[in-house]
């Protein structure tokens, strides 16, 4: 009986202990995209050092951005953050567009040509509104500035294209900082 | 001068007794020139001191001024406009009591930043709202001008305003000196026609002007804001808004624009308006002479207290005359509505 006793103790203390949750891990630190902002990349043959020049104004963006401070961010980046904000531009250039049609089109002192040219450029206002706003109007990626970047080092010339400043680990990094290029093998 | 000229202003002055001889549209021409110059070279050159010593000297003598020109053009009785003037002047109590308040409200902190932006957003909805109201009653009394436009103008305004309110906000900070030159140009073709077409060539050197200071100064190191005053210098030209622009640019820009805003409040339009001599609600029989005394007198008070409160403690002196001053920028809709 003791034994049995004996056994169930064993038993129902594995069960409890293999009911305890794991210890936390700490959590895996992924790269943070915190600016984007631009870069150049240029020769100087009477340079000994590479040098990584930052100006004040990116310098203290970057530090704003570090540190999360709104509204220090690019312009637009400063624009609809809100969704409700979003919700209420949009609805007030809804009917700003509507009612300026209805009275384009009311208008008599308009000709046929006029009315059309005159809803041919609100429609491209409005969708160049619509893409400047949602930066869907990217254009290319930005690997194509960058495309010509081996030729150019070679010539000496500078090279100019957007980038991405992202925070990693340590880890990841190997603690140094790392200029990553869009580049394809060719 | 041109003889044709002369002969229309000897006209003109035997028309209106109170009629002063204007001088030559070339020393017109040449003080405007000189002013927009002077004023630029200084703006670009120490802009926090001189917009110290410049808000100090004349932000409220041109308050002044802008009141007595007012009085100048109110009616005595309103008439058919009474339904404009009233909504004029309520619209001018609740938007400055709502904008007084805005810095209580920031303070309660019962807000989140996007919160806070939705506030500012609605106050600034409110005031396109009346202005949109206004320039309707406006136009109901101008049968052959078609406003209509303005609806669909001040829709997209207020959409631009949600998306980005602290833009929509600077950009009224930036705006409105410039409505006291259009001030000037509407007071001209009443008063002084025949300059008109002078001040509207001066007028051409602005932008030009404009362009020239951001090239000089878009790649300029940015101005100290280490102390209280520099940092609400530098916030209130938008430097906060816009970080990538040299606060030097902005500092600039904006005091080159108010010294040109006050310039036409205590310089043009009181030399212009030598023609009106009296206020006329004060003149007219049925008018109210003890009440625009009063008015005027207060106002002469409130300009010492100003200069004695900046010599106390400029940066709330500042602070608190920037809040109370919303009145005037709003009052002058109305008045260049009915100059229109």
């Amino acid at each position: 009986m003791k034994a049995l006793l004996f056994a169930c103790l064993i038993f129902s203390a594995s069960v409890a202990k293999a009911d305890l949750p794991k210890p936390q891990q700490p959590p895996q630190r992924a790269a943070r995209e915190v600016l984007h902002t631009s870069l150049e990349i240029s020769t100087d043959p009477k340079a000994y050092e590479a040098k990584l020049q930052i100006s004040e104004s990116s310098l203290k963006e970057l530090r704003a951005a570090l540190d999360g401070a709104p509204g220090n961010g690019s312009i637009v980046g400063g624009i609809s953050i809100s969704p409700t904000r979003t919700i209420v531009a949009g609805l007030l250039m809804f009917m700003a567009v509507s009612i300026a049609g209805i009275l384009l089109a009311r208008s008599t002192s308009f000709g046929r040509t006029q009315k059309t040219v005159g809803a041919l450029v609100l429609v491209a206002v409005l969708i160049g509104v619509a893409a400047i706003i949602t930066r869907g109007n990217a254009g290319p990626p930005g690997s194509y500035r960058w495309r010509n970047l081996p030729q150019a080092l070679a010539e000496g010339k500078p090279t100019f294209g957007g980038v991405d400043i992202e925070i990693v680990p340590d880890a990841d990094s190997g603690a140094h900082i790392r200029l990553v290029m869009p580049l394809k093998k060719q | 001068m041109s003889a044709v000229t002369v002969s229309q202003a000897a006209d003109y002055a035997e028309k209106n007794p109170d009629f002063i001889p204007c001088y030559p549209q070339r020393a017109f021409f040449s003080v405007g020139v000189v002013s927009i110059l002077a004023a630029a070279a200084f703006a670009s050159w120490l802009p926090l001191q001189v917009s110290i010593v410049t808000l100090f000297l004349f932000a409220g003598p041109h308050n002044w001024f802008e009141l007595r020109y007012f009085l100048m053009r109110l009616p005595v009785r309103f008439g058919r406009s009474r339904n404009f003037f009233v909504t004029a002047f309520a619209g001018l109590a609740l938007l400055t009591v709502a904008y007084v308040s805005l810095p209580f409200v920031y303070n309660a902190r019962l807000w989140s930043d996007d919160g806070w932006s939705t506030i500012i957003a609605g106050w600034n909805t409110a005031l396109l709202f009346w202005l949109g109201l206004l320039v309707w009653l406006r136009s109901k009394q101008k049968r052959k001008a078609n406003w209509t436009w303005t609806i669909p103008a001040g829709l997209v305004l207020a959409s631009l305003n949600w998306l980005g309110p602290d833009f929509f906000s600077l950009a009224l900070v930036y705006i409105h000196p410039l409505i006291a030159l259009w001030f000037l140009d509407r007071h001209l073709r009443r008063m002084r026609p025949e300059w008109l077409r002078t001040y509207r060539r001066c007028l051409c050197l602005l932008p030009l002007v404009l362009a020239v200071m951001i090239w000089q100064l878009s790649q300029t190191t940015a101005l100290p804001d280490s102390n209280g005053l520099f940092w609400r210098i530098t916030q209130h030209s938008g430097a906060e808004v816009l970080p990538q622009v040299s606060s030097h640019l902005l500092v600039s820009v904006h005091l080159f624009l108010e010294i040109l805003h006050y310039a036409v409040w205590i310089v043009a339009l009181p030399l212009i308006g030598g023609v009106i001599k009296t206020v006329p609600i004060a003149r007219h029989p049925r008018g109210f002479p003890r009440l625009v005394a009063g008015l005027l007198i207060a106002a002469l008070a409130g300009v010492v207290v100003l200069w004695f409160g900046f010599s106390m403690n400029y940066s709330t002196t500042r602070d608190v005359y920037f809040t109370v001053a919303i009145a005037h920028v709003l009052a002058e809709a109305p008045f260049l509505l009915r100059m229109l």
